[in-house]
């Protein structure tokens, strides 16, 4: 008996996209996913988000002492915000700080602002992971692209593109409903910007393995009937 | 016992506003003694092997430090629930110095495989404390929530900057092109002639390669 073909061919390394600003404040994070998981890791500036892990979940990294103050709230929802703009799913990983050389660690308090910060989360059906150290949550994430990848969710277009393409890779990024990794996927699965902007929105989800909600909102975008009269007068 | 043979009560539990429906064994408990006074806790039997019941789609199920230790059991309970209920299931375990070590498996299993939530806490006082939270989170009206919001931003502004994307566009030309043309598909699909007579030749054939160019 023979096996099928498919079943004998090595998948494909797992990929995760890092923001750049993950180099200082994550490197542990980073060099876990490549030393000890084998992931390819690829850094770009992605802006909205921490890391990318498919092509519909991002992970937002946060530290825990960060989420126990309100004097940060306005931040955080404000870039939950952003991602849910720009993608189907999110995952917020609430890391422990690690305590510095010489410091004993600091006792946890809870705060009702920590409790009330999770709980409108969760209502909001966002994921919520627990991690005590970089390299938890390097771990975290490797979990959560395994996951993805059983769901036909992994990264498989190229993490780069390259000479003219770049311009239309930041012609997609300005657009508020396009995450980096569609932005890639646009870029890569359609000969030319006109090609992307033509599609169905039943081929722009086909292509870039995004859902059918999120495609109609970029098409919906590429449709949008301007008008100078709505424009906040401050932008010309 | 009601335990073995009902998972979980049958039919929706209604839970009034404000108020929390608790199994039974919870009387005399911190998490009782904690709530008090914030949330109105009633306990009933029946509840099978849900501890609370926040709304009739929200109920926790809790994970003692003993729990942990004792093995699997734990596991079995929490596949019983999710087979036998479509509720909303919020594990809250307890992580102390002691299950410390059984977390990230327990966390990887919760959330990652069976697709619930889990929150930690460190002891039932802190349990009562995220329990009060969750129901007055559950009371509000879904827009209170931030992150239910939508982030209201006119799509004017960023349709204004996706053209400014394309090169050789700046302020200027995009308001031109976008007064002309009215959206980013009708300017994809503007032949040179017609870009010609709104910025010029060498910035329409500019747009022109950048809207058509083959990888």
């Amino acid at each position: 008996t023979r096996l099928p073909l498919g079943s004998l061919e090595k998948p494909a390394p797992l990929c995760i996209l890092a923001d750049s600003r993950e180099i200082s404040s994550g490197l542990n994070v980073i060099s876990a996913l490549r030393a000890v998981h084998g992931i390819k890791v690829q850094v770009c500036s992605l802006g909205s988000c921490d890391y990318i892990v498919s092509n519909r979940l991002a992970v937002e990294r946060r530290c825990q002492t960060e989420l126990l103050k309100s004097t940060h709230r306005s931040k955080v929802v404000q870039r939950v915000q952003q991602l849910k703009s720009k993608f189907d799913r999110i995952c917020v990983i609430i890391e422990k700080e690690r305590a510095r050389a010489g410091e004993a660690q600091k006792g946890f308090h809870r705060t009702k602002h920590y409790d009330g910060l999770l709980s409108a989360l969760l209502r909001a059906g966002i994921r919520v992971l627990f991690s005590s150290c970089q390299e938890e949550t390097a771990k975290l994430l490797k979990e959560l692209a395994l996951v993805e990848r059983r769901k036909n969710a992994a990264i498989l277009v190229p993490a780069e593109v390259q000479g003219p393409s770049q311009d239309a890779l930041h012609f997609y990024l300005s657009m508020p409903c396009v995450s980096y990794v569609m932005a890639l996927a646009l870029c890569h699965c359609f000969r030319s910007v006109k090609e992307a902007a033509n599609s169905s929105p039943g081929e722009l989800a086909a292509r870039t393995q995004v859902s059918q909600q999120k495609a109609e909102e970029v098409y919906h975008y590429i449709h949008y009937g301007f008008d100078k009269q709505m424009l906040p007068e401050r932008i010309t | 016992m009601a335990n073995e043979t009902t998972p979980v009560r049958a039919g929706a539990v209604n839970v009034p506003f404000g108020h929390v429906i608790g199994n039974e064994k919870w009387k005399g408990s911190q998490i009782a003694q904690g709530m008090q006074g914030k949330v109105k806790l009633i306990l009933e039997d029946g509840l099978g092997i849900v501890d609370f019941h926040l709304s009739n789609r929200t109920c926790i199920l809790y994970i003692s430090e003993a729990d942990l230790v004792a093995g699997n059991a734990f596991k079995r309970r929490l596949v019983r629930f999710r087979n036998a209920s479509s509720l909303q299931g919020i594990v809250i375990v307890e992580k102390t110095q002691i299950s410390d070590q059984y977390f990230p498996a327990v966390q990887k299993f919760v959330v990652l495989e069976l697709g619930m939530a889990l929150l930690p806490v460190t002891n039932q006082e802190e349990a009562a404390q995220v329990i009060i939270q969750l129901v007055q989170e559950q009371a509000k009206d879904r827009a209170c929530n931030p992150f239910l919001k939508k982030a209201s931003q006119l799509l004017e502004t960023s349709v204004f900057q996706t053209v400014q994307q394309i090169p050789g566009v700046g302020k200027t030309k995009a308001l031109l092109l976008l007064e002309k043309f009215g959206s980013i598909h009708q300017l994809c699909n503007a032949s040179i002639q017609e870009l010609e007579q709104i910025v010029g030749r060498a910035v329409a054939q500019q747009i022109h390669t950048f809207v058509t160019q083959t990888r």
